[in-house]
């Protein structure tokens, strides 16, 4: 069965790991193992049952109510099944829901539609970071709609009010639903709910099924493969990495950058078989024609008349999660760690409302677009062309600092 | 439980093992003859075209099954593994958490100094267990071995750690996206050589196997490959239900995975 990968987001309270808890008992998924410690945990903490403690494993995380780290549970649903990532809505831990974000394929946001929460500046954030990310199927769940009597009017102020934003963030309107919900009480989330008649639409479920079936953006179908390494073989070295776009065939003329070497591929193993062709997302092992004294591992293998632009200089989008330190920034690409000689802002960007702003001084939540100066060149392109050669990791020593990604 | 599709798990493990064998200086895995870290051997087979390049650490403690030093003497001669047995002390009266959050990880603790290994493939899996669910591919421990499970490392795309605490070591998890029953499944298609103790035998059957002292086998007439997939079909119950440190208290495993259990 495929899984899909379905990124939960939203403010903390708005209900994340409640919902999962609910679609894991109303799907059948959850043990009865687990649900029954969910209970006796619920009891011992002298409450309700909360569907969400069927997910959250830390001691603290039951006591405080609150998701401290990334997880993930699965459900099935017609011929899929939906790996739902569940990450942390507070701020400080904005680092983890990065972590868990960044494998998923459609979002699904929660918004309380309860009076006293609604949409918060960390729902738009998440949002915001989701499409840097590269998520562009978004299932908006207005959640404890039970708080509001199943109130369609709230349910259209909220729908209203986040439709701009998302707008202006770059989702396309028809990769966006709405659907109102209840994930404690269990309302519109397998089954259609009786208190909400005026609905029209189809449970969550289904909804979130509508965007994971569909295909996701066609590659540009170049070859690109991210070298891992090379390792020995009874027929000499080899070099292995993974295919991240395009496929590869045996007998091809192929560069490897930055090493400078440009060969041509006598033989393809994947898993272990030696094989006429490689794919997208297979891990191969290629025996070239010559070999080269360079470092292997961080290159990346392209047709010798198509490789990708070789920069020390890239301008990026860079959400930031820590503090900058201009002396001692570095950036993660591709397995490889590259330090940064210059870091220049060139403005900010308020990621809570999408707009420009003026920053004097970046701070943790800000996003910037910036110049930076590396130490080597790297073989680089726009994320919209090749995601994984146009995104790398920021980091201050050994700080996790930010995402970026190559505009 | 849900099947996942066998190929796109087999390239994603096979990617990470061979980050971690790449990415760090003096790698091992550990090897308890179970169903997990066998087949996270028959992956690093086909990720490193049939050869196993790293050592394999057993912890022994001497009382695990005569079947499994029976398995691990056959496998590690037919794949020629590289084998380190790390003797972990008995002592009287333990049992439980007790024995495995201690002695084990001693034992462990011992024998990655003498060799100063600077990673460690555990074929742990996110379906196990809440606790394990929240783990990362690369996950670091620090110089006391502590998994500061409050502050985790990012992990993003296909990017893991490689800020390193100096004397610490990082755990590689490549079989984390992996569910019990594609196990199962897999050992199918590979005909990996399994344990003879998961199938079973007189109506019971071991589903999740650790030593002599708190492994206790289920009712199962489950005797081949086909019959445990049949089984996990439509099982409700835990994976580690057989185990009796993880019903000793709800959260024992954070704490012996906090300090440094695997």
């Amino acid at each position: 069965m495929e899984v899909k990968n379905i990124a939960l987001l939203g403010h903390k309270d708005h209900g994340k790991s409640t919902l999962i808890g609910s679609l894991l008992m109303q799907t059948g998924a959850a043990t009865k193992v687990r649900i029954k410690e969910a209970e006796e945990y619920s009891t011992k903490l002298g409450k309700p049952f909360e569907p969400a403690f069927i997910l959250d494993s830390f001691t603290e995380e039951r006591e405080q109510e609150m998701t401290y780290d990334t997880t993930r549970a699965e459900i099935k649903h017609k011929d899929l099944a939906f790996s739902l990532i569940d990450v942390p809505g507070h701020e400080e831990l904005i680092k983890n829901m990065i972590s868990g974000a960044s494998y998923g394929e459609v979002a699904l946001l929660l918004v309380s539609a309860n009076k006293s929460e609604g949409i918060r500046d960390q729902t738009k954030r998440h949002l915001f970071i989701s499409r840097m990310l590269g998520i562009d199927r978004l299932v908006v769940a207005v959640n404890k709609m039970d708080t509001v009597s199943y109130d369609e009017k709230r349910f259209n102020e909220i729908r209203g009010s986040l439709s701009v934003f998302i707008s202006k963030i770059g989702f396309s309107p028809n990769s966006v639903r709405f659907v109102p919900i209840s994930a404690y009480k269990g309302e519109n989330l397998v089954r259609t709910s009786k208190y909400l008649k005026w609905y029209k639409g189809k449970p969550l479920i289904d909804e979130v099924y509508r965007f994971a079936s569909m295909k996701g953006k066609p590659s540009t179908g170049m070859l690109r493969m991210v070298v891992q390494g090379a390792i020995p073989s009874d027929s000499g070295e080899l070099v292995v990495g993974k295919i991240i776009n395009g496929s590869l065939s045996m007998g091809e003329r192929i560069k490897v950058l930055p090493a400078g070497l440009e060969a041509s591929v006598d033989e393809i193993t994947v898993k272990g078989k030696k094989v006429h062709a490689a794919k997208v997302n297979e891990n191969v092992a290629l025996k070239l024609d010559r070999s080269s004294s360079a470092e292997m591992r961080g290159n990346i293998v392209s047709a010798a008349d198509n490789p990708p632009r070789l920069t020390d200089f890239i301008r990026s989008r860079i959400f930031v999660t820590g503090r900058i330190n201009r002396k001692a920034m570095s950036i993660k690409f591709n397995g490889s760690d590259i330090s940064c000689s210059s870091i220049k802002v060139l403005r900010g960007i308020d990621p809570t409302t999408g707009d420009v702003k003026s920053m004097k001084e970046v701070k943790p939540l800000d996003a910037v677009e910036a110049e930076l100066r590396l130490a080597r060149k790297i073989p680089a392109e726009r994320y919209e062309d090749t995601k994984e050669l146009g995104r790398f990791v920021l980091y201050n020593g050994k700080e996790f600092t930010g995402i970026g990604t190559i505009v | 439980m849900i099947k996942q599709e066998l190929p796109a798990l087999e390239e994603k493990s096979i990617y990470v093992i061979r980050e971690a064998k790449l990415k760090f200086k003096k790698i091992a895995a550990l090897w308890s003859m179970g169903k997990d870290s066998t087949t996270m051997l028959a992956l690093t087979r086909k990720a490193f075209l049939g050869k196993v390049p790293f050592p394999v650490i057993h912890i022994d403690n001497s009382i695990d099954f005569p079947e499994t030093y029976q398995f691990r003497q056959d496998l590690a001669k037919k794949w020629n593994l590289d084998l380190i047995i790390a003797k972990s002390e008995i002592k009287p009266d333990m049992v439980g958490s007790a024995c495995c959050g201690k002695n084990k990880p001693e034992a462990l603790k011992k024998v990655m100094a003498e060799y100063g290994f600077d990673a460690l493939i555990v074929s742990i899996r996110r379906d196990e267990h809440g606790v394990r669910a929240k783990e990362r591919y690369m996950s670091p421990r620090d110089k006391n071995w502590k998994w500061d499970y409050k502050n985790q490392v990012a992990e993003l795309w296909d990017d893991y750690t490689s800020k390193l605490d100096s004397k610490g070591h990082v755990r590689v998890h490549p079989l984390l996206d992996w569910n019990e029953i594609d196990v199962w499944r897999y050992v199918k298609q590979e005909k990996i050589p399994v344990n003879p103790l998961y199938f079973s035998r007189n109506g019971y059957r071991y589903r999740s196997l650790g030593c002599t002292h708190c492994t206790v086998p289920l009712k199962s007439n489950a005797k081949g490959v086909d019959d445990i997939i049949k089984e996990l079909e439509v099982t409700k119950d835990e994976e580690r239900s057989g185990r009796s440190m993880d019903k000793e208290r709800e959260y024992a495993m954070l704490r012996l995975r906090s300090l440094g259990y695997m």
